[in-house]
């Protein structure tokens, strides 16, 4: 079987089998788990300096752990910082458990806090960080103040192995329930997104080749080549579309296809790193439409991020 | 190449490095563009059949390692061993039935990858161990400042066609130009480490994956049209990055045969030569020299 994705639409026929190994048939049940994590705290190596793009040291700030200070809808490069992503990055001490957990946490999934000054307190996550297998939660300003590193949580995944919304679109990485709250319009066979800016694959730096459910795609963005992009006014929680990228198990270059991610943390002085985006739906662009508004986006507020948890706070 | 450098000035450094197993987990099976499973070799231990000048796509292989691949069993040994070791130096077996054969450099992958004559590779296996001529870094082009060398042996630098041109600019023979589009893993990541995968090459899947790079050959020479590598990988307008394929075959999606990088500039500071003859098979003709004292 084989599918034609072209710029005129998609074209396949029948059930191309390459394309469905992962698909979930509609109809199937989502299974909830409670997953085990812990507050991480951001750690670095022997050398305090890391070297930026032109060669310059730089100390790394916000990278993981508790950030305060950073939040949903504030400019990806309006915090100095390498990587800061809004509320407290979580982990898992052992790295089996920590993938699983990166895998299974979808955004939207509510976080209970277990022990420490926060217990009782609740969050919700918002994206996920590659390599080691870390997810971002946010959570309520005040209740933020009180984490510390190393306290227990736990997370309710929910979202992983949820059916196409639409034929040919994968969902991955977020609780379908939540698509409500975002710019998403479900047509009969087309899925419209409205996004911050449209960029191209060769943007995708750190995340390319590697696997979506437990791995970001970082944005090769600076200030200054943002404005190519219109994307000088990206913040944290828009939605972005990516051209040419195929998302669905690892990420790579698929003429034709379209990506959506949802901004998680923000800019790095780093080479090949930037701001990062979790991938949520991807498929051939006929079937899944990005519309962007450089100016007027609106993505996931830290309101909308906690009202899915309103019950638990 | 024609060009005037510190390479008189450079030391060696004798590492020590072992021919390192073929890794797996208990699923065994990976994931390919359409998701389709696939357990194919090519990765660690020794792998016969690929060489410089050969086709670097076309395998039923994964991460395709021409050779051998090497590490050192100490993690900071290690990083020493795979951040100084340059294209190009000489490697000499050290155990084995092999003993005394010599080798040399054809990039990195995480692992050292060595190429050696194919009667002599025949008869080396995982757990031999090697000594590695480690010469290159630091290495720096007088007439050049604007273009960052690394990994690259004096031995390599002096094979290589092209040099410093009348303008200025330093000519760069290459056997293909790849587009940004094409860069896969390994970005954002040390460019004195692993190396550069490159998607649109793979065997299987349909036309809207091909990047038009099947025809690489392994050594062959190549340009990355807007990548800045001077430190780490990235993607930058304007900016050009050399490299040398030093893996074939990839079935991993977003993966794919790959450059270790030997050079970075501003694309102004280079004049690229179209030459399908820019392949690291030139290092043959040199072979007999010694680089190192």
């Amino acid at each position: 079987m084989t599918i034609h994705a072209t710029s005129a639409g998609l074209t396949a026929d029948a059930t191309p089998a390459g394309l469905t190994a992962d698909a979930t048939p509609a109809g199937l049940r989502l299974v909830d788990v409670n997953l085990a994590a812990t507050v991480e705290q951001a750690s670095v190596g022997s050398d305090p300096y890391r070297i930026d793009a032109d060669g310059v040291p730089y100390v790394p700030v916000g990278d993981g752990g508790i950030v305060l200070g950073v939040r949903l809808g504030d400019g990806v490069w309006e915090h100095p910082g390498d990587h800061a992503a809004p509320g407290a990055c979580l982990v898992h001490q052992d790295p089996a458990a920590g993938y699983a957990l990166a895998a299974q946490a979808c955004i939207g999934n509510p976080v209970t806090v277990r022990t420490g000054a926060a217990a009782g307190r609740a969050g919700t996550v918002v994206g996920k960080r590659g390599e080691g297998g870390r997810v971002i939660a946010v959570f309520p300003q005040d209740t933020l103040r009180l984490l510390r590193p190393g306290d227990q949580l736990a997370v309710r995944g929910r979202g992983a192995g949820a059916a196409d919304p639409v034929p040919g679109v994968t969902i991955r990485n977020i609780d379908p329930a939540l698509l409500a709250v975002l710019p998403v319009t479900l047509g009969p066979e087309t899925l419209t997104v409205g996004v911050r800016t449209r960029l191209p694959s060769k943007l995708v730096g750190n995340g390319i080749g590697r696997p979506t459910p437990m791995w970001d795609l970082d944005l090769q963005l600076t200030p200054a080549s943002a404005r190519r992009y219109d994307a000088a006014g990206l913040r944290l929680g828009d939605l972005v579309a990516i051209t040419d990228l195929d998302a669905r198990f690892n990420a790579g270059y698929r003429r034709g296809w379209v990506t959506i991610g949802l901004v998680g943390h923000g800019g790095s002085p780093q080479p090949g790193h930037g701001p990062g985006v979790t991938a949520i739906l991807t498929g051939p662009a006929g079937s899944l439409r990005a519309t962007p508004d450089p100016s007027g986006h609106q993505g996931l507020s830290e309101e909308a991020a906690l009202d899915a948890v309103r019950d638990l706070l | 190449m024609q060009v005037t450098s510190n390479a008189g000035q450079l030391v060696t450094q004798v590492l020590a490095g072992e021919v390192w197993p073929p890794l797996g987990d208990r699923h065994g099976f990976r994931v390919d563009p359409d998701g389709n499973a696939f357990l194919l070799p090519g990765m660690g231990g020794v792998t016969l059949g690929a060489h410089c000048g050969d086709p670097a796509t076309g395998y039923a292989a994964d991460h395709l390692e021409p050779g051998l691949s090497v590490r050192h069993r100490d993690p900071a040994a290690n990083y020493a061993l795979q951040y100084l070791t340059c294209v190009g130096n000489t490697v000499v077996v050290t155990t084995g039935p092999a003993a005394g054969s010599e080798g040399f450099v054809i990039g990195q992958h995480a692992y050292v990858l060595v190429d050696l004559p194919e009667p002599t590779l025949r008869s080396v296996t995982v757990g031999d161990q090697v000594t590695v001529f480690a010469v290159g870094q630091g290495l720096a082009l007088f007439d050049h400042p604007a273009i960052k060398v690394k990994n690259c042996s004096p031995r390599l630098l002096a094979a290589l066609a092209g040099g410093t041109g009348p303008d200025g600019r330093l000519r760069v023979h290459v056997a293909a130009r790849v587009p940004a589009e094409a860069i896969g893993a390994g970005a954002g990541m040390a460019s004195e480490y692993a190396n550069t995968d490159l998607m649109g090459a793979y065997e299987v899947g349909g036309e809207e994956l091909s990047l038009g790079l099947q025809s690489l050959r392994i050594g062959d020479v190549v340009a990355l049209a807007d990548t800045d590598h001077r430190y780490g990988r990235g993607y930058r307008e304007g900016w050009l990055s050399i490299g040398v394929i030093s893996t074939g075959s990839g079935r991993l999606f977003g993966h794919g045969p790959g450059p270790s990088t030997i050079m970075s500039g501003p694309a102004e500071a280079f004049t690229i030569i179209d030459d399908a003859g820019a392949n690291l098979a030139v290092l043959a003709a040199v072979l007999p020299q010694k680089e190192h004292a």
